[in-house]
C-alpha cells in the first residue's frame, strides 16, 4: 500500500552561514490514510516546521516529501497554492477565524475558495456536522473557544481534505472543549479515510490516537503504533 | 472572497469612516477647486463668448477685451469697404465708477452695443426688454448684482461716472471674473459713461458674409486701416480667458487646489487602506495558507478600496453638488457638469486604486508559514 505522506531524508535548515540552524534532520515517516498520527515533543523540537513542510506551506531544505504520490520538495511557489487547496486542511492554535465574517460565511468562503459546488449549502452542512447548526449567524466574538475551534474544523473540512494538520488545536481550550474537538477530529480520520495529524502537547490527546511520534532536536525520537490500522483501498492515489 | 473585502471594510467602523472621510475631502476639494476653474473658464470670457461678431478690430496690442483703448469711428466705414465684410457695429468695453446709495462706489464695466446689430449685447435677460435700451441713461444689469450694485427694480435711478442711469432690465447668471459687473447700455449711452471723444469707439465689430475667408479679409484689413489689430472670434476669446484664468494665477490656483485633493486623497486612503492590510494579515496568511493565490489576496484588496470609492464616492459627489447648488445665486460660478462628475468617479477609483498598491505590495511578502507562528 502506497502511503498517502511519505517523507524521507527530510532536512529543514533556518538562517544562513553563521546563523544556520537545522531544525529537522534526516526526518523519515509514512503516513496513511485513516490514522489519527500524534506529534509531541518539547517546545522547538521542530514539530510545527515538519507540518509547515508536509502542509506545503514552508519549503524543505533537503530530502523528500510524497504527498499522495507527487512530490513536494523543490516544488515551485506558484504550484502550492494548488497543492494546499487541493489536498489539505488546516487547523490553528488561535483557530484564526475571519472575525467580521459569521460562522456560515467563514465555512463558506473556504467552500467557495475550494470551488465546492453550491458553497453556501455546502457551508450550513459542514457547520451541522460539527455540532454547529444554531450558530451559523453569529461572529467569532460571539463563540466560545471549542465553538471556535469547531467552526474552524468545519472550515479546514470544506471540499473534503484528505489530509488534516492540526497545530495545537486545543491548547486553547478548556478541558471539556478540548476533548470535543479531539473527538471531532479523531472521528473524522476513521470515518473518511483521511489522515489526520495532531501537533500537540496535550496528553489527552493520546487516547485518541492511532500513532504518537515523538521529535526531539530535529530527529524523531520514537514513533508508537497504538492500534493496528488495517490499510484500506483509499490509501491508494 | 469579495465577501470578506466587503465585510472587512463595514467591520472596522472608525477605520471605515476615516476613510470615507478622506476620499470625501478629496473629492470635494478636487470638484470645487476644478469646478470654480471651470467657472472661470465660462466668465473670464463671457462677454466675448456671447458675442456673435465674426471680426473684432481693436487699438493694437490690447491684453484682453476689458482692456481696450479708443480707436477712430471713422475705421468701420473703411472695414465696411473690404469684400467679405457686412456688417459693422461699435461696441464698448470700459471700466466706470458706480455710485451706490450710501455714496460709495462700485466699479464696474460698461458694455455699450450697436442695438441694430445686436452684437454684444445682454443674454438671459430676465426682466424688461432689451429694446428699452434705446431710451436716454438707460442700462441693464445682472440680478446676481442687485445688493452689490444697490439696485433692486426696474425704473430705479443711479450715477455712472457722474451720469444718471435708470434700470431698465436685469440679466441672470451674467458673472464676471474681475468683479467689476457689466452694465449692457446702447453705445450711444455708453459714449457718455465713458471718457472717449466723440467718434471714438473701443471695438468695431465686424459680420462677414458666409463663408467667408477670414484670414484675407484680416489681412485686406491690415493693409488699408492703420493702427489696428485684428482678431478672429476665438483669438480674443482664448486672449481673454488666458490673460485673466492663468495670467493672473486664478486658474492655476484652483488646478493646484484640486490636485491636492487628489494627492490628499491618495495620501489619506492610502494610509487607511494600509492599515488595514496590516491589521488584517494573519486572516490574508490563513487564506494563502489555505490555498487563495496572491492574485486572490489582492482582489481582496483591491475591492476594498473600490467599495471604498464607490461609497466616498456618492457622499463626496453629493456634498460637492450640495456646495455648487448653494453657489447658483451668486456671483462665483462653480460648474459641476455630469462629464466631470464622472471624470471625477475615474479619478476617485484611481485614487483608491492607487492607494491600495502599498498593501499589495505588503500582501505579496506575506509567508503562509506565520499561520502556525502563535
Ligand atoms: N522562521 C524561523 N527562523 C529561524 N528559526 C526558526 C524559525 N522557525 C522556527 N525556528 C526554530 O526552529 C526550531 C523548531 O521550531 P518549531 O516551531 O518547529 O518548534 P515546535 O516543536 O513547534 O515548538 P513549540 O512546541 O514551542 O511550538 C526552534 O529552535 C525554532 O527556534
Ligand atoms: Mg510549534
Amino acid at each position: 500500500m502506497q502511503p498517502l505522506i511519505s517523507v524521507s531524508q527530510l532536512v529543514k535548515e533556518y538562517g544562513s552561514g553563521a546563523n544556520r540552524f537545522r531544525a529537522l534532520n534526516d526526518v523519515a515517516l509514512d503516513i496513511h490514510a485513516g490514522q489519527v498520527l500524534v506529534l509531541m515533543g518539547p517546545s522547538g523540537s521542530g514539530k510545527t516546521t515538519l507540518i509547515s513542510i508536509l502542509g506545503g506551506i514552508l519549503s524543505a531544505t533537503s530530502g523528500s516529501v510524497r504527498i499522495d504520490g507527487r512530490e513536494i520538495v523543490g516544488m515551485p511557489e506558484s504550484q502550492r497554492p494548488a497543492l494546499r487547496r487541493d489536498l489539505f486542511g488546516f487547523i490553528f492554535q488561535g483557530f484564526n477565524l475571519f472575525p467580521a465574517l459569521t460562522a456560515e460565511e467563514n465555512v463558506g468562503i473556504m467552500c467557495k475558495l475550494k470551488r465546492v459546488p453550491q458553497p453556501a449549502r455546502a457551508a450550513a452542512k459542514l457547520l451541522e456536522s460539527v455540532g454547529l447548526a444554531d450558530k451559523r449567524n453569529a461572529h467569532p466574538a460571539d463563540l466560545s473557544g471549542g465553538q471556535k475551534q469547531r467552526v474552524a474544523i468545519a472550515r479546514a473540512l470544506a471540499g473534503q481534505p484528505r489530509i488534516l494538520l492540526a497545530d495545537e488545536p486545543t491548547a486553547a481550550l478548556d478541558s471539556v472543549s478540548g476533548r470535543n474537538v479531539l473527538e471531532i477530529l479523531s472521528g473524522l480520520a476513521r470515518q473518511n479515510n483521511r489522515a489526520v495529524i495532531i501537533v500537540t502537547h496535550d496528553p489527552r490527546v493520546l487516547e485518541f490516537s492511532d500513532r504518537i511520534v515523538t521529535i526531539e532536536d530535529g530527529r524523531i525520537s520514537s514513533d508508537e503504533l497504538r492500534r493496528h490500522i488495517p490499510p484500506t483501498p483509499g490509501d491508494i492515489a | 472572497m469579495s465577501i470578506l473585502a466587503w465585510k472587512n471594510l463595514l467591520h472596522d467602523r472608525v477605520r471605515l469612516i476615516v476613510t470615507l472621510t478622506g476620499i470625501v475631502f478629496a473629492l470635494v476639494l478636487i470638484a470645487i477647486q476644478f469646478g470654480m476653474f471651470l467657472g472661470f473658464l465660462d466668465t473670464a470670457a463671457n462677454i466675448v463668448e456671447n458675442n456673435s461678431a465674426d471680426l473684432w478690430i481693436s487699438a493694437p496690442g490690447i491684453p484682453h477685451v476689458n482692456g481696450g483703448s479708443p480707436i477712430q469711428e471713422s475705421k468701420r466705414w473703411k472695414a465696411l469697404q473690404v469684400p467679405g465684410v457686412t456688417h459693422t457695429a461699435n461696441f464698448a468695453v470700459f471700466f466706470v465708477n458706480w455710485k451706490l446709495p450710501n455714496g460709495a462706489f462700485e466699479t464696474c464695466q460698461i458694455a455699450g452695443f450697436d442695438l441694430d446689430s445686436g452684437m454684444g449685447g445682454p443674454w438671459n435677460l430676465v426682466a424688461g426688454r432689451i429694446e428699452d435700451l434705446r431710451g436716454e441713461d438707460t442700462v441693464i444689469i445682472d440680478d446676481l448684482y442687485k445688493t452689490k450694485l444697490g439696485v433692486h427694480n426696474i425704473g430705479e435711478t443711479l450715477e455712472i461716472n457722474g451720469k444718471r442711469a435708470r434700470i431698465v432690465g436685469f440679466t441672470h447668471g451674467i458673472r464676471s471674473f474681475t468683479t467689476a459687473p457689466y452694465v449692457f447700455t446702447s453705445f450711444k449711452n455708453a459714449q457718455n459713461y465713458i471718457p472717449m471723444r466723440e467718434h471714438e469707439t473701443i471695438f468695431i465689430l465686424l459680420r462677414t458674409a458666409r463663408g467667408a475667408n477670414l484670414p484675407a479679409i484680416r489681412t485686406r484689413l491690415l493693409a488699408t486701416i492703420p493702427g489696428i489689430e485684428v482678431f478672429t472670434h476665438d483669438e480674443i476669446l482664448l486672449r481673454t480667458r488666458n490673460y485673466w484664468v492663468f495670467g493672473t494665477g486664478a486658474g492655476t490656483t484652483t488646478l493646484m487646489g484640486a490636485m491636492l485633493g487628489l494627492l490628499v486623497g491618495i495620501v489619506v486612503v492610502a494610509q487607511t487602506i494600509y492599515a488595514a492590510t496590516i491589521d488584517h494579515l494573519k486572516e490574508f496568511g490563513t487564506l494563502k495558507a489555505m490555498g487563495a493565490t496572491n492574485g486572490q489576496i489582492y482582489q481582496v484588496i483591491i475591492l476594498q478600496s473600490a467599495l471604498a470609492a464607490v461609497m466616498g464616492y456618492v457622499l463626496g459627489i453629493s456634498v460637492a453638488l450640495a456646495i455648487v447648488g448653494s453657489t447658483a445665486n451668486t456671483d462665483l460660478l462653480i460648474k459641476l457638469p455630469w462629464p466631470v462628475a464622472l471624470g471625477i468617479f475615474g479619478l476617485t477609483l484611481f485614487m483608491c486604486m492607487s492607494a491600495s498598491l502599498l498593501s499589495i505590495r505588503k500582501a505579496t511578502t506575506i509567508d503562509p508559514a506565520m499561520v502556525f507562528r502563535g
